[in-house]
């Protein structure tokens, strides 16, 4: 304690940027961990917490996937004695133009045994339900929503439904709390009855909420009603749709993980580059303490505490700026979540979970102890009698970088071989680990060489100003190499993941020209991922009577749960999708597989099906449907991106059959040749357009939407852009204001003997550059192989597409500008301050 | 060609320290001036205000006819460049460069073409006796050796004015004695006003005048001719 105060704390004090450069690191590391994931989860926990208020007393719910189950469920689920109460419901969201409302359709006669409408002043219409029910128009809106758009009892809301442009009445308004905070309170009720009308469900529920009798358990209410209702439905508590959410984006989750755990490696890079370069510049320092009877112990700990208050303090900022980060972010991801699985949930408050932020405070600080372990090593083993001679002390002794070479040589040999026994996934990942440990390990020596290499070229630009910044890059390759590896790894990320984009892009656009190539799309929602609106069926017939349409293609996509995984069922015409957008066999025989899909003998597995699912060509897939279990075999694999975690291609008739759901999602629309694209769309929305809600999307319009989608998937990407830029400039801020401390008699000896100002500058300014271009090739390099590592996790883990590799040129280019930009940038303070000091005291540095 | 007028210096810090208080000194154009003192007497100070290293608190310098309080630091930086020539007791040669390399950089920074660079640095550390170590790194020289590359850096432009400080302070008395006598011969055969800051007398009496400093004022200023015949006519 009493060197802390005696050694660290004044050289603390005289090097604060220095110091406040390494808790940024360990700052921006935890706070992208805490931002991530604590977004993550409030979206989460909105999620669940909608879902519990919604749910009131509810103890059970009966669904059968998203198309819903027929009014005679209802009947027997009522009929079963352990049923205490059971009530319909449907519900949807639907967007009012100031964001999205969730609409519960509820049975107003017996749903209030489940839940409680605690409603604001008395109503006639509210107290008796049946006059609620008489009128459809009826809407229970809470008094949060009705404040918010300054609505009162009986105010009029239009909404466009399957029935076309209606105004509702507001009948009656919630008071907050309970119910009606449910979903932000952006919460309506209606009559179930009129939900069916409005949200075209037909005579079907959404499910069944019900509880027991008190003597009944849980367990054995359940075992009653699964053995009631056959496998095609499902019976579980309320809380299980959170975990069901939690499934569908589990991607997401991961990708996000991915990129937390990214920043939180980069932030220990920055934390061990800062370090090592202290042991370095205090080695005297060290001599000093050693010849004064400091045992290497003390030595050892006194580095160690100081990375550990370095940590402390890092991670607790880092918390705090973690928790801004996700309040901005959280609505940002409920976007993405809602718009990429169809999920609607918002998240208005955070959910700060105590153990993710002092889990997150302690790998701060652990990653901070963990990152000075070896300088704090080094600074034990320092010989006192060397360190106190003056000279040279940055330069790496060859015998330490020999031995790293051949640790590298090691590393790389063992990934290679990894690579041959790859299907064994820890082999894999453990291989993919050691290839980053190889660049990490070899990233010194290629400093050195790179270097080396520049001199004469940086000389040729500027004599003096190219040689001295080669020259320091090549004298303080301690002061340089940490930073260059932390450049390096994020750039090689930013590749990967750019890489994996492009692969992605190339990919999608190969499967949008064959599989989305209808002219025209007629949909319930602009959001093609939304499924709370159907059609009728008989839509189908209005519009192939339009002058100009040649052939109408009905497609109903459901989610329902196969291999234990929420699996996307698209059930379309597969005789005339065969003729119209044929998708090529990954696995199976083309012919064969589109005949007996059509016939409703089997289905066609897309590929990240398969590969995520663990799904053979051949194998029976039990398909829980209303109508009974489904035996289907998979009789061909396709390429399909329909969904992340997998679709499954069967015949329109066969899902008519089993799921009695005659609905549709989207109408996919052919037109006769010569027909105009925007008179026919015109023609739809006169004839249809006014009596029910219904979009028509051009192809463009889709495949627009599609490519937005994916931009917006892609957004952690940028996320990672920005943590890498970010890290550029502060590894470059650290590397130059230390170069710049290390040669400031160079520097000043520069001016003494006729350097101007803007010479210095550039000389700075040229080492920066020399920094970034070094990280820059070497985060290309390795860029190179972490891409086909990224493309074999997507394809065995994530996606589960063979996306093909693609090495993202323009990426690549991109990155040159900024990270040299960024160079620039982070040059810029420490030039100034090193043509800003004094002449005199730099002349006597020592 | 070096005029100081009322130049006083003071630092500012806990307390302030005055290290030159109203000094004024005219050195003509071709002299070698020593100037001595205790240590803390301000003849560093000196030394970095003439060579415009520094900035005086108060009082004027006039270098060549040049003022500088009136110029900006890169009008400074010029003045260095084109005038002044510096040797530093440690030597302040970059460690990564060669002697050849060295000796360049006040050329390069002037921006001469390669070729003549190369011809003139050659030139000087021939003159300097270090023909043999062209391409030696400072570290592979020893003290003396590098003192003279510091020495022909110095005067790769021949600047009118070379100031010195400590040139010996680190050397051995043989080594010491050497540098000193190309100093001299130097200052012979280029014409330069050369100012020696030294704690050594054998240095300073070598030079025709010495001025003496104490607590930051001139005390004595004696030409060594005048002093010769007053030590003969006693």
């Amino acid at each position: 304690m009493r060197l802390l105060r005696l050694i660290s704390w004044p050289y603390a004090r005289k090097h604060l940027l220095r110091w406040l450069l390494t808790t940024a690191g360990i700052v921006l590391g935890v706070g992208v961990f805490v931002g991530m994931h604590t977004a993550n989860q409030s979206v989460s926990a909105a999620f669940r917490e909608t879902i519990d208020k919604v749910a009131g007393t509810t103890q059970l719910q009966v669904t059968a996937g998203e198309p819903g189950f027929g009014e005679e469920v209802l009947e027997k689920v009522q009929s079963l004695p352990d049923v205490r109460a059971a009530s319909p419901v449907i519900e949807a969201t639907v967007s009012t133009g100031k964001g999205n409302l969730l609409i519960l359709g509820v049975d107003m006669l017996g749903d209030r045994s489940l839940r409680t409408y605690d409603l604001d002043g008395t109503d006639e219409a509210i107290d008796d339900p049946l006059v609620f029910l008489a009128q459809a128009d009826s809407l229970i809106v809470t008094k949060t929503f009705a404040e918010k758009n300054g609505l009162k009892i009986n105010s009029r809301m239009p909404m466009r439904t399957m029935q076309g442009d209606r105004v509702f009445t507001v009948r009656g308004i919630m008071k907050p709390g309970g119910l009606a905070s449910a979903f932000g309170g952006d919460l309506a009720i209606m009559d179930i009855y009129a939900a069916q009308m409005f949200f075209g469900r037909g005579r079907k529920f959404d499910r069944i909420d019900l509880a027991l009798r008190d003597d009944v358990t849980l367990a054995q209410g359940t075992a009653k009603l699964r053995a009631l209702l056959g496998p095609g439905y499902e019976v579980d508590p309320p809380s299980s749709r959170g975990e069901q959410f939690e499934q569908t984006a589990r991607i997401y989750s991961l990708a996000s993980n991915i990129t937390s755990v990214f920043a939180l490696f980069i932030g220990m890079f920055i934390i061990y580059n800062t370090f090592a370069i202290a042991v370095t510049q205090r080695r005297s320092e060290i001599g000093i303490l050693r010849a004064l009877g400091a045992t290497r112990s003390q030595v050892r700990t006194l580095f160690l505490v100081e990375s550990l208050i370095a940590g402390t303090f890092g991670s607790a900022l880092g918390v705090l700026f973690g928790i801004g980060m996700a309040q901005a972010m959280a609505g940002y991801i409920g976007g993405i979540l809602t718009d990429v699985y169809g999920v609607a949930q918002r998240a208005d408050g955070l959910d700060l979970n105590p153990v993710l932020l002092g889990g997150a405070l302690a790998m701060g600080i652990v990653t901070s102890l963990f990152a000075a372990v070896i300088p704090a090593r080094a600074a034990a083993s320092v010989d006192p009698v060397k360190a106190l001679q003056k000279g040279r002390n940055q330069a790496l002794g060859e015998g330490e970088s020999r031995m790293r070479r051949w640790a590298a040589l090691a590393c790389a040999a063992a990934s290679a071989v990894a690579l041959i026994f790859s299907r064994n996934t820890v082999i894999f990942y453990a291989g993919f680990v050691l290839s980053g440990i190889t660049a990490v390990l070899l990233a010194p020596s290629l400093t050195l060489w790179l270097s080396r290499a520049l001199r004469p070229v940086l000389a040729g630009i500027r004599p003096v100003e190219g040689t001295l910044a080669a020259d320091s890059l090549i004298q303080g390759p301690r002061r340089t190499s940490g930073t260059v590896a932390a450049l390096m790894l994020s750039l090689a990320l930013v590749i990967a993941l750019g890489g994996l984009a492009r692969s992605s892009y190339n990919s999608l656009s190969d499967w949008m020209r064959i599989a989305l190539n209808p002219d025209l799309f007629v949909t319930t929602a602009q959001n093609l991922t939304a499924r709370n609106f159907v059609f009728p069926a008989s839509l189908g017939v209005g519009l192939r009577a339009i002058p100009g349409v040649a052939e109408v293609q009905l497609v109903r996509s459901v989610r329902v749960t196969v291999k234990g995984g929420p699996v996307m069922l698209v059930a379309l015409d597969v005789a005339s999708v065969e003729r119209r957008a044929k998708l090529p066999p990954v696995e199976g025989d083309q012919a064969d597989m589109y005949r007996r899909t059509e016939r409703g003998e089997a289905v066609l597995a897309s590929e990240n099906f398969v590969r995520l699912h663990g799904g053979r060509l051949g194998e029976i897939l039990e398909i829980p449907a209303p109508g009974g279990t489904l035996r289907l075999p998979i009789a061909g694999v396709v390429r399909d991106f329909s969904d992340q975690q997998g679709s499954l291609l069967i015949s329109r008739d066969a899902y008519m059959r089993a799921w009695h759901d005659d609905t549709v999602n989207v109408f996919r629309l052919y037109l006769t040749r010569g027909a105009r694209e925007a008179e026919v769309r015109q023609r739809i929305l006169d004839a249809f357009g006014k009596q029910q809600r219904l979009f028509v999307l051009t192809n463009k319009d889709v495949r627009d939407y599609v490519t937005r989608l994916t931009d917006q998937w892609f957004g952690l990407t940028y996320v990672q852009i920005a943590v890498a830029v970010l890290v550029a400039i502060l590894g470059i801020v650290n590397a130059l204001t230390v170069s710049i401390t290390d040669r400031r008699r160079e520097l000043g000896v520069l001016q003494a003997v006729g350097g101007l100002r803007q010479q210095i500058r550039h000389t700075v300014w040229m080492e920066a550059a020399a920094i970034g271009f070094i990280g820059l090739a070497l985060g290309l390099l390795l860029g190179a192989v972490e891409l086909y590592y990224a493309i074999e996790i997507s394809r065995r883990d994530l996606v589960g597409i063979d996306i093909g590799y693609s090495y993202p040129v323009a990426t690549a280019l991109a990155l040159a500008p900024v990270i040299l930009g960024a160079a620039f940038l982070a040059a810029l303070g420490p030039a100034e301050s090193a043509v800003r000091g004094s002449l005199v005291e730099a002349l006597e540095y020592e | 060609m070096i005029h100081l007028r009322g130049v006083s210096k003071q630092f500012e810090g806990k307390s302030k320290v005055t290290a030159l208080e109203r000094l004024d000194l005219h050195i003509d154009r071709g002299e070698m001036v020593s100037i001595v003192g205790p240590s803390g007497s301000g003849k560093s100070t000196l030394l970095n205000l003439i060579g415009g290293l520094d900035r005086p608190t108060e009082g004027e310098i006039e270098i060549d006819g040049e003022i500088l309080s009136a110029l900006s630091d890169d009008g400074l930086t010029r003045v260095r460049r084109d005038k002044i020539g510096f040797i530093f007791q440690f030597f302040n040669l970059l460690p990564t460069l060669t002697s050849l390399e060295n000796v360049s950089l006040p050329l390069h920074l002037r921006g001469w073409p390669r070729k003549k660079i190369d011809e003139r640095a050659r030139e000087l550390l021939e003159l300097v006796q270090l023909t043999a170590r062209l391409e030696h790194l400072p570290d592979e020289l020893s003290g003396g050796e590098r003192q003279r590359v510091a020495i022909a850096r110095a005067l790769s432009i021949f600047p009118p004015i070379l100031l010195a400080d400590e040139p010996t302070g680190n050397l051995d008395t043989h080594t010491g004695a050497e540098i000193l006598k190309l100093m001299h011969d130097l200052h012979e055969r280029l014409g330069a006003t050369v100012l020696i800051v030294t704690h050594d007398h054998s240095v300073a009496e070598s030079c025709p005048r010495t001025i003496s400093l104490r607590d930051g004022r001139i005390v004595a200023d004696q030409h060594r001719q005048a002093l010769n015949q007053e030590v003969s006519r006693a």
